[in-house]
């Protein structure tokens, strides 16, 4: 498949009053990869995840998606193009069905039902999170891990090109994490681009497609996690000392301090 | 699945009708509810033929005095039910109700001045009461809305302890009057216990527009809570303008609860408890809880008026009174019930 760069940040700064975030970040983010956020506690990341969908304007610089400085786009058109999962999820008694629906929102006239194309992609995306047998449930009624995946089924129900995720693994157990990492990783391999803050470098090592390390606001390195995440890189970030070890089967890093 | 259907809808919207007709009929000079049916019929341009079977007595004491308050009740009961949702969906908070942002202390100094000062100082006329009141609960939603502002943005919680600090404030500017003048202070406690006693068409066109206009509106804009109860941020990542969204909604609900309060005085309760009632009946999703807590708040107020008139009658209970009292304990069977 053909890769074109579908997010790009020329020298963007951010800064909440006059303390900077992040500072002089320049990168090409390619489409229809996955690829990781990761960097210390404070590095920046939920910021320049937040910076991807306008949540957040640079203070100085630019973002382009899909090659239009962000700024152009009107929110509905965001909305079309860049689904987000935040770091906490707000749920509210609805059932997995109205809430996946709400995931066709951007698409839906203020007046109009829901198409059959609608309940199309909202089944599909259940299906696709893996929570088609729970449509009629309550959402405060699941465990963590379900919800999490509903909140995922949302997103793919918004059915953009680009899918931003902030920390979708925290508080899953293992099971759940790698159905989330692999999910993502199938659905970067049929073109969607999903970029995920992640704080687990072995599950960054085992499932992206490439990797982002913020260090202090500022890009540290970028690349496939082979190349990038190496015992030198991880001292001078997180300043911590790895051995060189790689998985026995994979052949990739496997970060064990 | 859920209740709440179209049929649900209907049933609803009869009962209502059927409650107007019964609660005109209802009072201390008894008119048969088909009579009430067959007066308004006569009043309709295709069906002037109807047979006369009431007295002009009659007739001028329902289309003059009880089909207006009894319209009135079910317009009140719907505007704060409506602004009850609006209030607690964009708070996220469920004590939200429509006083929530200072709508009713506001209110109640603009009512007490006209009252206890303006009145008694040969200012009155017809409409001092209620526009000094309308007036009050705007200039209140106006101030705890700046003070609630946190760097240009809306904030919940700051919004619910802004208005917890200006309604203490204006609650106690009337305490201060009420001690100071105490001519007129009889209609001043009718007044904030909320009451509809001797309302009439002149009060019920002074609100239909607002209230009336303000739940259409309700019901259109309300959508978008679903989507704004997920989180800010996964609200704007759906395309919706949240900083616009609060803004409207606050304006929204603040002028219908606004409205209601002028000519009502301050009917607590319908607007806190309705929507809690119907959500656990239909379900969270907004655009029915928005039509279904005006028709169960329009049918509810009404029945409260209605005994708020009779019981005691001839003397007159304020509603709040009412609604309170028969409210209170039916919402605790519900909670308990689950």
């Amino acid at each position: 498949m053909e890769r074109r760069t579908i997010i790009e940040f020329q020298d963007v700064y951010f800064a909440y009053s006059s303390r900077p975030v992040v500072s002089e970040l320049t990168f090409a983010l390619p489409s229809g990869r996955f690829i990781g956020i990761v960097g210390p506690n404070g590095a920046g990341k939920s910021t320049v995840l937040k910076l991807m969908d306008r949540l957040l304007v640079p203070t100085k610089g630019q973002v382009f998606v899909a090659g239009r400085n962000i700024a152009e786009y009107s929110l509905l058109e965001l909305a079309r193009l860049i689904a987000l999962i935040p770091q906490e999820p707000q749920y509210f008694p609805f059932t997995v069905r109205e809430i996946v629906t709400l995931g066709r929102s951007p698409y839906r006239r203020a007046y109009s039902g829901v198409s059959p194309q609608d309940e199309e992609i909202v089944e599909k995306a259940m299906a696709d999170a893996g929570v088609l047998e729970l449509a009629d449930r309550v959402v405060d009624q699941l465990s963590g891990g379900e919800k999490q995946r509903v909140t995922v089924a949302r997103a793919l129900a918004q059915a953009t090109d680009i899918l931003l995720l902030d920390e979708p693994t925290n508080h899953l157990d293992i099971e759940h994490q790698l159905h989330i990492c692999k999910l993502l990783r199938t659905k970067a391999e049929g073109g969607m681009t999903c970029v995920a803050v992640l704080h687990d470098l072995n599950l960054v090592a085992a499932y992206c497609h490439e990797v982002l390390v913020l260090h202090d606001g500022r890009l540290a390195a970028q690349g496939s996690p082979d190349d990038v995440l190496t015992p030198g890189l991880i001292r001078e970030v997180y300043n911590v000392d790895v051995p060189d070890i790689r998985h026995p089967i994979t052949g990739r890093p496997v970060i064990a301090p | 699945m859920r209740r709440g259907g179209v049929l649900h809808g209907v049933v609803l919207l009869t009962v209502l009708l059927t409650s107007i007709l019964a609660a005109s009929a209802v009072g201390s000079v008894p008119i048969s509810p088909v009579d009430v049916g067959k007066m308004l019929l006569s009043r309709v341009p295709l069906f002037g033929h109807v047979e006369k079977t009431w007295t002009a007595i009659q007739e001028v004491i329902i289309l003059q005095v009880r089909l207006p308050r009894v319209l009135l009740a079910a317009l009140i009961g719907a505007g704060l039910s409506a602004a009850g949702v609006l209030f607690q969906g964009i708070l996220r908070n469920p004590l939200a109700d429509p006083y929530v942002i200072g709508v009713s202390s506001g209110a109640s100094l603009g009512a007490a001045a006209a009252l206890l000062f303006v009145i008694p100082a040969g200012w009155a006329w017809y409409g001092t009461v209620p526009l000094f009141a309308f007036v009050g609960a705007l200039a209140a939603t106006i101030i705890v809305y700046r003070v609630g502002l946190v760097k240009g943005r809306i904030h919940p919680t700051n919004l619910i302890l802004a208005g917890v600090a200006v309604g203490s404030l204006f609650t106690a500017l009337v305490s201060f009057m009420m001690v100071m003048k105490t001519q007129n202070l009889q209609d001043v406690y009718m007044w904030l216990m909320g009451s509809l006693s001797g309302r009439g068409w002149l009060q019920l066109g002074a609100a239909v527009p607002y209230v009336l206009g303000g739940c259409a509106v309700a019901i259109f804009i309300s959508s978008k809570l679903d989507v704004y109860l997920l989180g800010e941020e996964t609200a704007h990542s759906l395309g919706v303008d949240v900083q616009r969204l609060q803004k409207q909604v606050l304006v929204l609900g603040s002028l219908i609860a606004a409205a209601c309060v002028a000519v009502s005085g301050v009917i607590g309760f319908v607007g806190l408890m309705v929507p809690h009632a119907v959500r656990m009946w239909i379900g969270p999703k907004h655009r029915r809880l928005t039509v279904y807590s005006c028709l169960v708040g329009a049918i509810f107020l009404l029945a409260a008026d209605t005994l708020a008139r009779t019981v005691l009658s001839p003397l007159e209970l304020p509603v709040g009174i009412v609604t309170a009292m028969t409210g209170g304990p039916f919402f605790i069977y519900l909670m308990k019930r689950g």
